[in-house]
């Protein structure tokens, strides 16, 4: 049985065995009660079990006397826009992201429409344990509506703020991947907004998923087959709910999604100068773009609500995670994969060069990545046995921003405990393959797992 | 004294006050316990217009698509409507979200089974069984379904009953006032006499979950549809209950004849179509049998409860049935309580008898039914019951429920209640004075029992 995890990042698990409808209702009425009421909007991405997820979670939203709003299957990122659009005081969106379609999850916005801060999770993850929830009569129960234009409302906050003249003049062709996710009915309509020629495929969220959501160069090869054959310009592969975001280049390449933060900061910065934000998880290629511009950047624990609250705290230009996800902070503080898409196509038509040449401007870092299944009772103790293991490393730092990181001059180890499953991740990268290896064997050896 | 809990589980599905007792985690619970008994394929729900409405749906649905079951979504329609779909749509069950009379904090689930029939007693057990031990059907997150949404069911409901009694003759047409009393049938009803060739006002035809009357379409709940059929010059009005299944006659000037009389002028209708057996509970009135008399039909007594009538009606191949309540089973429509099937059938009789309705009312003068009740503390009503039947040992006594006692002029039988501390006493003569005296001195002496 896949574990469930109830973390200050939502709940999620898998349907049909840890994710019951009980469980949802429990969660959404805590959820409810710590809003304290009032307008809560709701959305899901089209995955099979989000029906059902929905229905508990207007049932508990609306047992503790929350409006709720229902804006169907729409991408997350346009939901966290609608929030504050709304004037609600939160939002749900029920998606799996980037897990396979069993899986399913909660993942809970607060009235700015950015994710819960670690705070405000624990808060949350208090009154569900306690279960402190707030239920109220018949005379104070509101009820369910049905909102069409948030994507619309989306749209338009996208086209005030990036250039489309520029990008129109270029009339770039291009491929899109919706992965049949809810990306189908935000993502071609922005691009052809932009004036673009939209070779789109799998775009019918009432179909099956075409492909494992995660964004990746694993899950590129349709999106790589229509560059080809459509002749594009570039082509973009997208998650289940519009937060992570791929390339293939003009030739049909696929670029890994580390890639899409770093080449997306040399576009924000090339217009702007300020703080980028992400990860300690993420490459060092991010440093690399910032240092050609004498931008700083700041490092964060791994997940989108501590990249939000810093790219706030530090007023950052950009901000975004290693697994594809950019925040344009001008749209929102939050992963948006249609405004990282904006940003990129403005940059690629003010800079006149095709995206293969974009790419090789930025050096190449070799990643390894394990993924390390533990048991969930030792999850944690491994961890910490791993930083009692390590020490200290002559001629390295030590970072406990998030597990452990390890950093030399010439490259870095960091291990991790999964926030959404029962893993220790460890990744090291460095300038070539063969140092790479060697930094993630080193870790390797010190985890008595 | 303990409180007395607002939540009843039983054999008859579930019941509660929202925001206490009725939470959408048990009701998500009950309907996997469900979803898990019928065995997932295709279940019919809908819901009766109460504020609680949307969020015990909701949980129902959630509960439904986890088992894996394909939501069929009515959406705000009458009891009835839900056990006519079941069998039109050959779902493997369904849900009725209401609790019909109760007041607006109350909700509570009603299961039927795929025959259209509420369950059981020992299906109901069975369901109870799966929810006490919580070891539900789980579907796989893929195999899913997403609910689906049935638009025009209250049309299928009216074009189903008009294909069952037929438009009325031509010549005047009726006037009619219909007072759904803002609950489900507050679409159906106007509709329904529209489409039989009458002329229809409605008061109270706004289903928002406030209740504009109290629930119950009892004669003290009726005076707005009294002045209304007075101030329209109607020839009938209407009233039914909060989930439409039970229907109530108010005459051409604007008196209630007594729901008693529902199931007798529709049972009339239908024994002039077709002859055979007549079912009703042991607590309906005996103008059934001085009516079913008259054509020549039996008439067969079941146990109080729309369940035990309906089983009834299939073991004695009955051509109708009913309840006192105003509760009325026409299976060639419905195999349920429908008060638009009562509707369209009283119509008939109407038309047909060219007479007003005080005049049909008249010929069952001397059945004259009061119905009292009184509080009695639960593990004291078998007690009570006991002594009922020692203190009337003399007299003919039937025990198929509660105690029933057959007097010189006329019956009464004391009950108690499943769900609530309290007794009733339904007695029948030919005075209402009398059957008043009768109850009264019944109760009379519960009191003096406990």
């Amino acid at each position: 049985m896949e574990p469930l995890k109830i973390g200050i990042t939502g709940v999620r698990g898998v349907v049909g065995q840890t994710l019951t409808p009980e469980l949802v209702v429990r969660f959404a009425e805590a959820f409810g009660s710590y809003l304290d009421g009032g307008r809560v909007l709701v959305c899901r991405d089209p995955r099979p079990s989000g029906p059902m997820v929905q229905a508990a979670v207007t049932a508990g939203l609306l047992s503790v006397g929350c409006e709720v709003v229902d804006l169907g299957i729409c991408p997350t990122p346009t939901l966290q826009l609608a929030v504050p659009w709304l004037g609600a005081k939160g939002g749900v969106s029920i998606t799996g992201g980037h897990n396979p379609p069993e899986w399913n999850a909660l993942k809970f916005a607060r009235g700015d429409g950015l994710y819960l801060s670690a705070i405000q999770g624990e808060e949350l993850l208090d009154i569900f344990h306690q279960g402190a929830v707030e239920r109220v009569g018949w005379d104070r129960l509101r009820t369910r509506v049905e909102e069409q234009d948030a994507i619309d409302h989306h749209l338009a906050a996208l086209a005030a703020r990036f250039d489309a003249s520029a990008v129109r003049a270029r009339r770039l062709r291009v491929a899109v991947d919706c992965g049949n996710g809810s990306c189908a009915r935000l993502v071609p309509r922005w691009l052809e907004a932009l004036g673009c020629e939209v070779l789109p495929i799998n775009d019918d969220p009432s179909l099956p998923f075409a492909r494992l959501p995660e964004p990746s160069v694993a899950t590129a090869a349709q999106a790589r087959a229509i560059v080809l054959a459509g002749h594009a310009d570039l082509g973009f592969v997208l998650d289940a709910d519009g937060e992570r975001l791929s390339l293939v280049d003009e030739t049909g390449r696929p670029l890994s999604e580390e890639r899409t933060l770093p080449l997306a900061a040399e576009a924000a910065l090339t217009r702007r100068k300020g703080p980028v934000v992400t990860n300690v998880s993420t490459t060092g290629l991010v440093e690399r773009v910032a240092a050609r511009h004498g931008a700083t950047v700041v490092r964060t624990p791994v997940g989108q609500a501590f990249v939000s609250e810093a790219i706030l705290e530090h007023g950052a230009v950009i901000g975004g995670e290693g697994n594809g996800g950019v925040a344009v902070p001008e749209i929102q503080a939050t992963h948006d994969s249609a405004a990282a898409i904006g940003l990129l196509l403005e940059h690629l038509a003010h800079a006149g060069r095709p995206l293969s040449a974009l790419d090789a401007d930025l050096p190449t870092l070799v990643m390894r990545k394990l993924a390390l299944p533990v048991a969930p009772r030792l999850l944690f103790s491994a961890l910490q046995e791993f930083r009692e293991a390590v020490g200290e490393v002559e001629g390295a730092t030590v970072d406990q921003t998030d597990g452990v990181k390890i950093l030399w001059p010439d490259g870095w180890v960091h291990v991790r405990a999964s926030n959404t499953q029962s893993l220790l991740r460890v990744i090291a990268e460095a300038d070539d393959a063969g140092r790479a290896q060697e930094l993630a064997d080193w870790a390797r050896e010190r985890l008595r797992i | 004294m303990r409180a007395i809990p607002t939540l009843k589980i039983s054999i008859s599905g579930v019941r509660g006050v929202v925001g206490d007792s009725l939470t959408p985690e048990l009701v998500a619970r009950f309907a996997q316990a469900f979803g898990t008994w019928v065995g997932g394929g295709r279940v019919v729900i809908g819901r009766d217009p109460r504020t609680s409405g949307e969020m015990v749906r909701q949980a129902v649905m959630a509960g439904l698509a986890s088992s894996g079951c394909r939501v069929s979504d009515l959406g705000v329609v009458p009891t009835p409507t839900v056990q006519l779909l079941v069998r039109q749509l050959g779902a493997q069950g369904g849900i009725a979200i209401t609790a019909s009379h109760n007041p607006p904090e109350w909700n509570a689930l009603k299961f039927v089974g795929g025959d259209g029939l509420f369950l059981s007693a020992a299906r109901g057990r069975e369901l109870l069984d799966i929810y006490h031990q919580g070891d539900y059907a789980k579907a796989k997150g893929a195999d899913q379904r997403t609910p689906e949404r049935i638009a025009d069911a209250v049309e299928r409901h009216v074009r189903a009953v008009l294909e069952g009694v037929g438009p009325l003759p031509a010549g005047r047409p009726l006037r009619v006032v219909v007072d759904p009393g803002g609950g489900a049938a507050s679409l159906a009803a106007p509709r329904l006499v529209e489409a039989l060739g009458a002329e229809v006002s409605a008061i109270h035809a706004t289903a928002d979950g406030r209740f504009p009357r109290p629930a119950e379409p009892v004669a003290e709940n009726l005076g707005a549809l009294a002045e209304a059929v007075r101030a329209r010059r109607a020839d009938v009005g209407f009233a039914q209950d909060m989930d439409g299944d039970r229907l109530a006659i108010v005459d051409e000037a604007g008196r209630p004849i007594g729901e008693e009389l529902t199931l007798v002028l529709a049972a009339d209708e239908v024994l002039r179509r077709t002859k055979g057996p007549v079912v009703a509970n042991l607590a309906t009135t005996d103008a059934v049998d001085a009516m079913a008399a008259r054509h020549g039909s039996p008439v067969f007594r079941t146990r109080v409860g729309e369940a035990n009538v309906a089983e009834g009606m299939r073991l004695h191949h009955a051509v109708i049935g009913g309840e006192g309540n105003g509760g009325v089973i026409w299976p060639a429509v419905n195999f349920a309580r429908d008060s638009l099937v009562g509707m369209g059938l009283v119509l008939h009789r109407l038309a047909g008898s060219g007479r007003p309705v005080s005049a049909l009312a008249s010929e069952y003068d001397r059945f004259r039914v009061v119905k009292l009740q009184r509080h009695c503390p639960a593990e004291q009503g078998r007690t009570i019951l006991a002594r009922a039947r020692e203190a009337w040992a003399g007299r003919p006594v039937d025990l198929t429920d509660g105690v029933k006692v057959r007097l010189e002029d006329g019956w009464f039988i004391l009950r108690a209640s499943n769900t609530e501390p309290i007794v009733r006493v339904i007695a029948e003569s030919t005075t209402e004075e009398r059957a008043r005296a009768i109850a009264e001195s019944v109760l009379a002496d519960v009191a003096s029992w406990l």
